[in-house]
């Protein structure tokens, strides 16, 4: 077969995968930018600001004719200073992010709300890329489109944190993962990223048995790749050690953001998507 | 210690065993519980804590002490401990068990057996040769081995007739034993005029010891019950006088329940006692057998003949949905007039047939279907008695099981329009098998079916109306016999059903099944055995070594090996021979001027049944306990529920396992509209993608969404699980075989519906009644059971079920729509706006080719243009499929319109 019919084999065989990705996340960015509206705040669109004066420095192209015809000056429509932002994704792709104790890995969810929030993001003007993508921020449909199939094209590796790539100044980051990963590598990279002069939010995936442990009796834990094991005899007597050591290191993780300037969104894989969409939103609407 | 001195073991050696001990202990100490296996990627953060608490590597040592014992059980279990001592039998020769093992030693066998058990135990040990001669057996006196011995030994059971000693005690007076033998009669101490006389020949051929019962524990006999008034009149006998005796008769029906049960009491020096059973004489018929309660012998059962005459009917009704007005349904009048003489069964035909009913009624059964027919002529013919009873059904036309020609139509009487008045009976006349009957004079009938005129009509009359129209017709046909009531099973046409006359008279029937004529019940010659007796007085199939017996000679018999107690006879009306007859008598022994020892309590006890329980019962606990550890206990309830859910789903319809099982579990799993497959391929697919356009168009507009939907294969295929079945006729269609009508016509009497599509504008005025589509409708329709048919009337609640609608339109415009004719519309109800039947009509045929109209191509688009056309009759041909769909789902629910105006002032609106 000749490459591009491959290729074309393999869009297809993506396209026929993605619309379902595509439709939950447009879903339930629907229903999330239902509650956002009504707010009467500025928004980014091509909203009327002022009338001023024209100027010698403007150009002639900016002078609203309508307006200036109502009487003996020249008038300029201002509209609101609008800087769309971009904003970068990166969904943790390690092995232990497609662990699941419900329906849903963690890495589903991952992907979910990240596609969901960049439809949100998409709609408002925003423009969205991934990061470690070859691709420039963009704000369109087809940009959206090409994040969905990148995201579930991503292959499983074993990186927990996201690589040195490039990305734009002044920009938004989200990043998507179940931060496991020792705080101190978490630390740097998050140092590095705010060094790029980027912030933004940490959406935490906590899957329920993560932060329940249900587990009980002679139990044996491995980690995602079967590399290291640990024997417990009852598990449910260190059931409560557990928890306060997983809410340590949630509530670590959550003043190391906010010492950078991050903001932390913890979501749980058997809660609705939609109340964290509703908060990621809002806090990236600055709300 | 005195226990452990009476502590010996069969084979000691096993208890070597004991030495692996150590071995187990070591294996079992080093292997730890395998541990649960769980992923878990927060792993890092779990690492410290396990250091909390050493993880236990080993089982507890409570556990392996559990095990240890447990395995040590086992191994003591083997080496067959026993305690206590058999005691000594005297001498050197051979033993001979000279066994009474007639029904007499029933009651107290485990005494016998204990015996046994010491004098086998002791021949083992000092190695002497033992025979083992039954009294109620072929005498066998060849010695064997105690190995062999304890086998036959074990094979030995009392007999339920009672035991020949003299022949016995001669076999082993001919016998010749080197060394003088050790003779033990276990006996059961009756005398039966010959006691003395084998005491005397037992005695010269060895050394003599005679066991006997205990006072109080001898045997007890049941003497055939006299029936009383209020029940039963029973008579005990026993043989020993000595002391009260105290206990219980129990009457039990067919499935050995207990009806009624009295309290018997010897009094001391009486050898006769009596009871009184109360039972109601409904229940009376029902007794099987009358026992003495805790005592297995055949001798204290009495078993009762079969002239109380128990058979068993099946009930069939044309109407799939009797249960829901029992007060109008011929079911319950039937089942009423029936149930206190007869076991009665309902279900389809051949269910019935296949129980082997010995009555089959059918009410209002117009037409016998196919392979039914075929099964009924051969149950009638065979001896069956064929109950027919008239209705709407029968009116429109029959097949020919019934006594006379029918003319079409019925009669009325005493209506409006009518001269004659609703009619009383005739008195019986004396040829009838309803001789001697009292009528009533208030019962009468207004409505029945009319036999044609014929030279035998007064022959195969059983009964009359007062102006001597037929009633009650029956012809004889083979063996059996069809009888057929005029009238229908329920009291729409007359008042009979109500009255008790029709109890009577269904029970005269009763007596007619099994094919014998009312004057010749007794004519059959040999009476085969058909349930006989154990020596425990159990039921059991007859061994293929029992006899007829002669009807005639059935009093005289005395039970032997070739006629043991039992029923003889035919299915229903058994003879019964019992154990013990109204003459016989309970004697003790005469004097034998001889000790007679007492059968004691069992003296060497076995402990390794006892043993192994327990080790059993640890070995569980230890299962238990492992499960815990492991942390499985809480899953296990999970378990057990998908256990039961399992159980249910298998359990649930209890057909025998097939291929298609994915058949019916999609089909039960969602509601799919289906078509049946008429094996073209071209109609089959129009069919299907009708059904789908159908279904997209119901997902639309109502909350019903349907699934794909499924081609049905009517010969093979379950149609129980479709609420609506679409059939396209075309001429290409097989002929339906017998099982496939039979199939149809179970289908829509149990609340299916059949949308029969002849698709050739047919049954309208446009084209001639002969077209292709209603010619093939009728060759594969005509043996079907179909109810008398209408065009939809305007306020049939198919025509608003849903949408409003007046005309059908489907790929055609104009056709008739038929269905089941509605009850006609109460005149004092006013005007309402919608009716329905009771249920839904099994049957709407046109020939308006819906599915073509209805079907879509994959992406939507209509695959047939509508005629004349326009996208109104397309839409209106949805509107029609969607109140059709909603019609075989919801049934006359939407005819509830009529409560409308009550409802909203209920409201206050």
């Amino acid at each position: 077969m000749s490459r591009s019919g491959n290729l074309q084999y393999e869009a297809e065989a993506l396209g026929a995968s993605l619309p379902p990705l595509l439709v939950d996340a447009e879903r339930l960015a629907s229903a999330v930018s239902l509650g956002v509206h009504g707010r009467r705040k500025a928004g980014m669109g091509e909203s009327f600001w002022q009338f001023r004066r024209y100027r010698q420095e403007d150009s002639s192209t900016v002078i609203d004719w309508r307006q200036s015809a109502k009487s003996q000056h020249l008038f300029v429509r201002e509209r609101e200073w609008e800087a769309a932002q971009s904003v970068w994704f990166w969904c943790d792709t390690s092995a232990g992010m497609r662990f699941a104790s419900g329906p849903v890995t963690k890495s589903e969810r991952a992907k979910l709300i990240a596609l969901a929030l960049a439809s949100l993001l998409v709609r408002g003007g925003e423009r969205v890329a991934l990061y470690g993508d070859a691709h420039a921020p963009a704000s369109s449909r087809a940009a959206l489109r090409r994040i969905g199939h990148t995201l579930l094209a991503l292959a499983p590796d074993e990186r927990a944190l996201p690589p040195d790539a490039a990305i734009t100044k002044n920009a938004q980051f989200v990043w998507l993962s179940d931060f496991l990963s020792p705080l101190s590598d978490i630390e740097i990279t998050l140092r590095r990223l705010s060094r790029s002069a980027v912030a933004g939010v940490l959406v935490h995936i906590i899957d329920p048995a993560e932060e329940d442990f249900p587990f009980t009796g002679r139990t044996r834990f491995e980690d995602a790749l079967a590399q290291q094991s640990e024997i417990v005899g009852r598990a449910e007597t260190i059931a409560g050690a557990y928890r306060a050591r997983f809410k340590a290191h949630s509530e670590a993780l959550g003043a190391l953001a906010r010492r950078l300037g991050w903001s932390t969104i913890s979501h749980r894989t058997d809660r609705s998507p939609q109340t964290a969409l509703t908060a990621l939103y809002a806090d990236m609407s600055g709300a | 210690m005195e226990l452990l001195s009476g502590l010996s073991f069969g084979a000691p050696w096993i208890l070597a065993a004991l030495l692996v001990l150590p071995a187990i202990w070591w294996l079992l100490r080093v292997t730890p519980p395998l541990p649960r296996r769980v992923v878990f990627p927060p792993l890092r953060l779990l690492l410290g804590l396990t250091g909390e608490e050493e993880t236990p590597a080993q089982t507890p040592w409570w556990l392996l002490l559990l095990r240890l014992v447990a395995a040590g059980l086992v191994i003591v279990a083997l080496a067959d401990p026993l305690l206590g001592k058999p005691p000594p039998i005297p001498g050197t020769g051979p033993m001979v068990l000279f066994i009474d093992n007639g029904w007499t030693a029933a009651a107290n066998w485990d005494a016998r057996e204990a015996v046994i058990a010491d004098v086998l135990r002791s021949a083992m040990q000092q190695n002497r040769a033992v025979a083992i001669v039954p009294t109620a057996d072929v005498p066998d006196v060849s010695l064997m081995d105690a190995g062999k011995a304890a086998r036959i030994a074990q094979a030995l059971t009392p007999e339920p007739w009672l035991p020949d000693r003299s022949r016995a005690a001669k076999a082993i007076a001919g016998a010749k034993f080197k060394v003088r033998p050790e003779i033990i009669w276990l006996s059961d101490g009756i005398e039966d005029g010959m006691a003395h006389a084998t005491a005397s020949t037992l005695a010269s051929a060895g050394a003599l010891k005679i066991y006997a019962d205990a006072v109080g524990k001898g045997p007890l006999a049941l003497l055939p019950p006299a029936s009383s008034p209020r029940g039963f009149d029973v008579a005990l006998l026993r043989a020993n006088a000595e002391g009260e005796r105290n206990g219980d008769v129990a009457a039990l029906g067919s499935h050995d329940e207990v009806l009624a049960s009295a309290h018997f009491r010897f009094a001391t020096g009486a050898n006769r006692a009596t009871a009184h059973i109360v039972l109601p004489l409904e229940v009376r018929n029902e007794t099987a057998r009358i026992v003495i309660v805790g005592m297995d012998a055949a001798g204290a059962v009495q078993l009762l003949g079969g002239s109380g005459a128990h058979r068993s009917v099946g009930i069939v009704s044309a109407r799939g949905n009797e249960n829901e007005q029992p007060l109008l349904s011929d079911l319950y009048y039937l089942e009423r007039a029936l149930a206190p003489y007869a076991d009665v069964r309902e279900g389809t035909i051949s269910d019935l047939l296949a129980r082997n009913v010995s009555v089959l009624v059918l009410a209002d059964i117009g037409r016998i279907a196919g392979a039914d027919y075929d099964r009924i002529a051969k149950f009638v013919a065979g001896g069956g008695l064929l109950v027919r009873f008239a209705g709407e059904r029968m009116t429109a036309g029959t097949d020919d099981l019934i006594p006379v020609k029918l003319r079409v139509g019925g009669r009325y009487l005493g209506g409006a329009l009518a001269w004659a008045e609703p009619q009383k009976l005739a008195p019986f006349s004396d040829a009838s098998p309803f001789a001697g009957l009292t009528v009533p004079g208030d019962v009468s009938v207004t409505r029945q079916v009319l036999a044609e005129p014929s030279v035998e009509l007064a022959d195969r009359t059983w009964a009359r109306l007062a102006d001597g129209t037929p009633l009650v017709t029956a012809r004889a046909q083979g063996k059996g016999w069809i009888v057929l009531f005029h009238i229908t099973a329920g009291p729409s046409w007359s008042s009979l059903p109500l009255s008790g006359l029709y109890v009577d008279m269904m029970r005269r029937l009763m007596a007619l099944s099994s094919g014998s004529r009312p004057s010749d019940m007794k004519s059959a010659q040999t009476l085969p055995p058909v349930l006989t007796l154990d020596g425990f007085g159990r039921a059991r199939k007859p061994p293929a070594e029992v006899f007829p017996i002669r009807a005639a000679d059935i009093g005289r018999t005395v039970p032997s090996r070739a006629h043991p107690p039992g029923l003889y006879g035919v299915a229903g009306t058994e003879d019964a021979l019992n154990a013990v007859g109204a003459k016989d008598a309970l004697l003790a022994f005469g004097d034998l001027s001889r000790p007679i020892l007492q059968y004691a309590q069992t003296t060497v006890i076995a402990l390794a049944p006892f043993l192994l329980a327990l080790a059993i019962a640890l070995l569980f606990a230890d299962a238990v306990i492992s499960l815990w550890m492991r942390g499985y206990l809480a899953r296990l309830r999970l378990a057990r529920a998908a256990a039961v859910v399992l159980a249910l789903s298998l359990a649930f319809p209890g057909r025998d396992a097939r291929a298609d099982d994915a058949f019916d579990l999609k089909a039960a799993t969602d509601t799919r509209l289906a078509y049946v497959i008429t094996g073209l391929s071209d109609v089959d697919d129009m069919s299907k993608a009708g059904l789908v356009g159908l279904g997209n168009q119901l997902k639309q507009r109502t909350s019903y969404e349907p699934q794909e939907p499924m081609g049905v294969d009517i010969t093979k295929d379950d149609l129980s699980f479709f609420p609506l079945l679409y059939w396209p006729m075309d001429p290409r269609e097989k002929d339906l075989t017998p099982e496939a009508l039979s199939k149809i016509s179970d289908y829509m009497r149990n609340g299916g519906t059949i949308l029969f599509d002849t698709r050739d504008l047919t049954l309208g005025a446009t084209q001639g009644p002969s077209s292709p589509g209603q010619q093939t409708l009728r060759r594969l329709l005509a043996k079907l059971d179909l109810p008398p048919l209408e065009p939809v009337p305007s306020d049939h609640v198919l025509t608003k079920a849903f949408y409003i609608l007046q005309d059908f339109p489907g790929r055609w415009d104009g056709g008739k729509v038929w269905v089941e004719a509605l009850p006609p519309a109460d005149p004092n109800a006013g005007p309402t706006p919608a009716r329905g039947g009771d249920g839904v009509s099994p049957v709407i045929i046109g020939g308006n080719d819906w599915a073509a109209a209805w079907a879509v191509r994959v992406d939507g688009s209509p695959i047939a243009d509508v005629v004349p056309g326009g996208e109104r009759q397309r839409e209106l041909a949805y509107r029609f499929g969607v109140n059709l769909v909603m019609y075989a789902f919801t049934g006359n629910y939407k005819a509830d319109q009529i409560h409308v105006p009550a409802l909203l002032q209920r409201l206050g609106k």
